[in-house]
């Protein structure tokens, strides 16, 4: 007897065959960035914590100095690399967080009954009346400053909006023939919910949290710049901002530098975030 | 609709309940003994159990909570540790300040953001619709304390063609003129994501109505593109309306950044300075104050968008 190759049931959404040039490009930018930070100090030419104080405020292109130095004499490029870390990652470890607690949060909403959906969307509900980072920055303000803390209040103010989207997923998928399926042959609701959900949800949820991290970039580093976050003298994008704002209007072009660099690391995975959406065809839920 | 105001209201309170249960929680999640902190550590152990007992703190938690949101019921949110006064005056003076920016800001959102979005869902696969696009998520993506510092320095400082700082002038200022000229760069610069948002969900609307059966029956029919897009732009209204809403809300507590970067005398600059001095219970009452503007502009938002569309209120 011959085997007759069946072809694998698909029920995912229909792709798009390629990632969109732009989203190329922004994933080849973060990339480029990830590596020049985890390089950091193989690349930067001086310590990004000790300056030497004849240094101070030297302009763009002075030699030993590319990117100019601060009012501490401290290397700005060298601020800029080893920064990078605690950005990026104070971008990306809440949106993590988030997305585990929101995904757990919006399949529980999802698959539970009408009781477990309200008791879990309507206290959601309370947080949506709060305007966001206003929350982030009480829930900081309350913890007291530090890296952790502005992670943690970070972390809470993502999990309303990804679970909102994992529960509209999961609702979507609640009458779906395969559902019926697996509930018939008397699968349990976590297995089914991690077998049969978690996969055709996880597109809208890796989509969404990618922009996310774009918006998280620039979250950590406005708490650090309002003194709630990674404080001085750490080299951190935010805290350089706050440090060199007192130049303004005798150095404008050294803020210009951890300003760009947030910008760049916004815009990339935002782009990416909107490739990844018409990648997977989902449809882009706008925050 | 009498009745759907009084819904829509009643749905408003265990919102509301929520939202002092959150500040509630924010306040208990402080580190350190409040009372070891007032009388400092040198103080008796039994001084320390009489002022506990004084702030009730030796209650039950939800009978704190009871105790604490009757008189946050009443208004009284406290006093300002650093300016001895209480907060609620503070923080309603400034909330004004901050309402005059966030209009104006959300004016030049909408405007922004329907021209962005309109072009790229009108014009969908040309370079101006590419453009549109571009501009509006990269305007998503800034960080508005940056925008702002760059705004400061080159058309405050290099062109000299705003005022830097404040709401008006201190020497002779005072008048629409005045609080006009210092209200563009800080309301352009919270402008700026709002627009962006604005314009992708503008966008997404004009594509789902101009794809329904209408515009197709509309075009046969001999109307001009004209005449359609009018049509068209009455479907998209009241999804207009909820973004609105939305932004508005969104900007009352999002422009602190924009208010420390132009010292604009709002609700954001005040918690910033509250940052610095630790001044708590300012912090709270201006979360608070804030979440309940949002609420009531969803209400307002909800009620009249069930007096444009009677299928709302069904």
């Amino acid at each position: 007897m011959t085997a007759i190759a069946l072809p694998a049931v698909r029920t995912k959404r229909r792709r798009s065959r390629r990632l969109p040039v732009s989203a190329r490009i922004a994933a080849g930018v973060i990339g480029l960035v990830v590596v020049a930070v985890l390089l950091a100090p193989v690349l930067a030419p001086h310590n990004p914590t000790q300056g030497q104080l004849g240094e101070r405020l030297a302009g763009i292109g002075t030699a030993g100095h590319l990117l100019g130095t601060d009012g501490q004499g401290r290397d700005i490029l060298s601020r800029l690399l080893y920064g990078g870390r605690l950005s990026l990652l104070s971008g990306l470890i809440p949106v993590l967080v988030a997305a585990v607690i929101g995904t757990l949060l919006g399949l529980l909403a999802g698959l539970g009954n009408r009781f477990t959906n309200g008791a879990v969307m309507r206290t959601l509900d309370v947080f949506y009346a709060f305007p966001a980072v206003l929350l982030a920055i009480a829930i900081a303000a309350a913890l007291g400053s530090g890296a952790s803390n502005a992670i943690v209040a970070l972390s809470v103010i993502l999990i309303p909006p990804i679970a909102r989207i994992a529960e509209t997923e999961t609702a979507r998928l609640r009458g779906a023939d395969f559902m019926e399926a697996a509930r018939a042959s008397g699968a349990r609701t976590s297995s089914i919910a991690i077998r049969q959900v978690l996969p055709n949800i996880a597109p809208a949820i890796v989509v969404y949290c990618t922009a996310l991290i774009g918006l998280c970039i620039v979250y950590s580093a406005g708490l650090s710049y309002l003194g709630l976050g990674i404080a001085p003298p750490a080299p951190e994008w935010g805290v350089m901002i706050s440090d060199l704002q007192q130049y303004t209007f005798t150095k404008p072009e050294l803020l210009l530098m951890p300003a760009l660099a947030i910008l760049v690391a916004s815009v990339a995975f935002n782009v990416l975030g909107d490739g990844l959406g018409s990648y997977f065809n989902v449809r882009q839920e706008v925050r | 609709m009498t009745l759907y105001l009084l819904k829509r209201l009643g749905s408003a309170i265990p919102i509301l309940i929520g939202v002092s249960i959150v500040v509630f929680i924010t306040i208990k999640i402080i580190p350190g003994d409040p009372v070891a902190s007032l009388l400092g550590p040198t103080s008796s152990p039994q001084a320390r159990a009489e002022l506990t007992a004084r702030l009730g703190l030796d209650q039950p938690l939800p009978i704190q909570y009871l105790s604490w949101g009757a008189h946050l019921f009443q208004g009284d949110l406290g006093d300002s540790i650093a300016k001895h006064v209480p907060v609620l005056s503070l923080v309603l003076d400034a909330f004004g300040n901050t309402l005059v920016l966030a209009t104006f800001a959300a004016v030049v959102a909408f405007v922004l953001g329907i021209l962005l979005g309109g072009v790229s869902a009108l014009r969908r696969g040309r370079v101006s619709a590419a453009i549109s696009n571009a501009i509006s998520l990269f305007s998503i993506s800034v960080p508005q304390y940056s925008i702002g510092l760059l705004l400061i320095i080159y058309l405050a400082t290099g062109a000299g063609l705003f005022p830097t700082a404040g709401m008006y002038d201190p020497i002779n200022g005072g008048g629409w003129g005045d609080l006009f000229l210092h209200l563009v760069l800080p309301g352009v610069t919270a402008a700026l994501v709002p627009a962006g948002i604005i314009a992708r969900m503008f966008r997404s609307c004009v594509i789902d109505v101009m794809s329904m059966d209408f515009i197709d029956a509309m075009r046969s029919r001999g109307l001009s593109e004209l005449r359609i897009l009018k049509h068209a732009f009455h479907n998209t209204l009241p999804t207009l309306m909820t973004i609105a809403g939305l932004q508005l809300g969104y900007l009352l507590g999002g422009v602190i950044f924009v208010e420390t970067v132009f010292s604009w005398p709002g609700l954001g600059l005040l918690v910033y300075q509250s940052i610095t001095q630790r001044d708590l219970p300012v912090i709270q009452a201006g979360v608070i104050v804030s979440a309940l503007a949002f609420v009531v502009i969803n209400v307002v938002v909800d009620v009249l968008q069930a007096a444009i569309d009677p299928r709302v209120r069904a």
